[in-house]
């Protein structure tokens, strides 16, 4: 199956040269008295890189052939992060590389859409948000009402973002993974 | 979401600009939003409207009002190009287009240079500092190619595919990208012309009499010395129309009024500039949005 350029949207998986591709970012550019196209980038699902790829409007653009199984992540290893089915409960394992951005934000235990590719897992599409709580920041600064003051937050995933002086050690928050943005305190 | 700050912003430079025209002794006229024929390029998609068209621009229908003898003449106001979205392109868009008897493509860009200050004023921003240059020397600077030699495959970096369609391509990968402040791009290949006289660069190359208008990156206007040639005007109605057919694209009936019109029209050049996008580049906007009352269907 093809797409057609203005199908294009985030997250949408293409086969390009051969390799399965996710689109994260797109614009449409229309040059004065030229022809139209849609700017975008795009990741390799198998080995992270980003290309850029400028499409003609009325190009058509390969599917890949990426099938996706909502999975619960369970750990990672010194080579694997490792999945389960959880009806199944059958495993699947993508080499540590695949999930070079993405590990940052995996909870054990969360459901997460799996991306197979010609049927071998690949990689993982992340929600847009998730519920995480912090295991390390320094006290909150009372009295330090400046507007926008952010201080450094270490996440029980491992990741590090910025947060509002307000959240304390332990809090549970709420993250925008696109942006990789603290969003909010959540009550717990 | 309606932005009541962005519409406020909107609405005291839009006043500026009409008190702009009105001191420089342009006067406003209203032409139909419902035409027989919605443009002449090729790129262009106009929505039907009970077996006509809503305009793409107010071009065709200006010119009648010029061959009638009015020398200076503007219109703000909705036109409609289907298929173009995003943060700098809406279906429904305002423009601004002014006609200018006598006037060569330098005077044009003193105006565009004087209007912009003005809108500027309103948003108390300083009024940007412009360059002219020509589309060869950015292709030369920013893409390493002289599109005066370059063929269509080192234009398109391998890809089989038209002249035009390459230059376009490549305009739109290496050269607009890196397009900073305010700019004016001069002397565009002769293929591209619309409706611009053409004639030759210094060296001999084939160019339209017409310039773009760019701030940061982002195409503000695109001006014309102005084709009166209607013999020329049909042969370039029907070039069009067989290129949309090549590319599956219905043809666009031939606007004979207008074709009589350019018969009678005096040397002028003439501007079409997008509002919405120049009241975004003046308050520093990442987008139309703030200045325009969103569909709500699309919302």
């Amino acid at each position: 199956m093809a797409y057609k350029v203005s199908d294009i949207k985030k997250g949408l998986k293409i086969e390009l040269d051969g390799q399965p591709y996710t689109v994260t970012y797109f614009q449409f550019v229309k040059p004065g008295k030229g022809q139209a196209f849609t700017r975008t980038k795009v990741k390799n699902l198998i080995t992270g890189a980003v290309l850029e790829r400028t499409f003609k409007i009325v190009e058509s653009i390969a599917e890949a052939d990426v099938e996706t199984k909502t999975m619960q992540y369970l750990y990672g290893d010194d080579e694997f992060f490792h999945f389960m089915d959880t009806e199944t409960y059958e495993q699947i394992a993508i080499p540590l590389e695949n999930l070079e951005d993405e590990s940052k934000w995996l909870l054990e235990e969360m459901e997460i859409e799996v991306l197979f590719y010609k049927g071998q897992p690949v990689s993982v599409d992340l929600p847009n948000f998730i519920e995480v709580q912090i295991t390390y920041c320094e006290p909150g600064a009372k009295g330090n009402t400046a507007q926008g003051a952010t201080k450094t937050a270490t996440l029980s995933t491992g990741a590090e973002i910025q947060v509002p002086l307000f959240i304390e050690n332990e809090s549970w928050i709420k993250v925008d993974v696109r942006e990789g943005k603290y969003v909010e305190r959540l009550k717990r | 979401m309606i932005d009541a700050h962005g519409l406020r912003r909107r609405a005291h430079m839009l006043a500026a600009i009409r008190r702009w025209f009105a001191a420089n002794d342009y006067l406003e006229v209203p032409t139909p939003c419902v035409v027989p024929s919605p443009a002449l390029e090729e790129h262009l998609f106009a929505l039907p409207a009970a077996g006509r068209w809503l305009r793409t621009s107010p071009e065709f229908a200006l010119k009648r009002v010029l061959a009638a003898g009015l020398e200076r003449i503007y219109e703000l106001g909705p036109c409609w190009r289907d298929r173009e979205h995003g943060p700098w392109h809406g279906t429904e868009f305002s423009m601004l287009e002014w006609y200018r008897v006598g006037a060569s493509l330098d005077d044009l860009m003193d105006e565009v240079e004087d209007l912009v200050a003005t809108t500027s004023r309103v948003a108390d921003r300083p009024p940007p500092t412009w360059e002219r240059r020509t589309i060869r020397e950015l292709f030369r600077e920013h893409a390493g190619l002289d599109p005066a030699t370059a063929s269509a495959r080192e234009l398109s970096g391998g890809i089989d595919e038209s002249w035009e369609d390459a230059f376009a391509r490549r305009w739109v990968m290496d050269v607009e990208p890196k397009l900073q402040g305010a700019l004016f791009v001069t002397e565009w290949p002769a293929s591209q012309a619309a409706l611009a006289r053409c004639g030759v660069d210094a060296d001999g190359w084939p160019i339209a009499h017409r310039f773009e208008a760019f701030i940061d990156g982002i195409e503000l206007a695109n001006a014309f010395w102005e084709l009166t040639d209607p013999v020329e005007l049909r042969r370039r109605f029907h070039a069009a129309n067989a290129t949309r057919a090549v590319l599956g694209e219905a043809p666009h009936p031939i606007d004979e009024a207008l074709i009589e019109a350019v018969a009678q029209m005096s040397d002028t050049s003439g501007i079409a500039l997008g509002v919405d996008r120049l009241v975004a580049a003046m308050s520093g906007w990442s987008s139309i949005a703030p200045g325009r009352v969103p569909d709500p269907s699309t919302e």
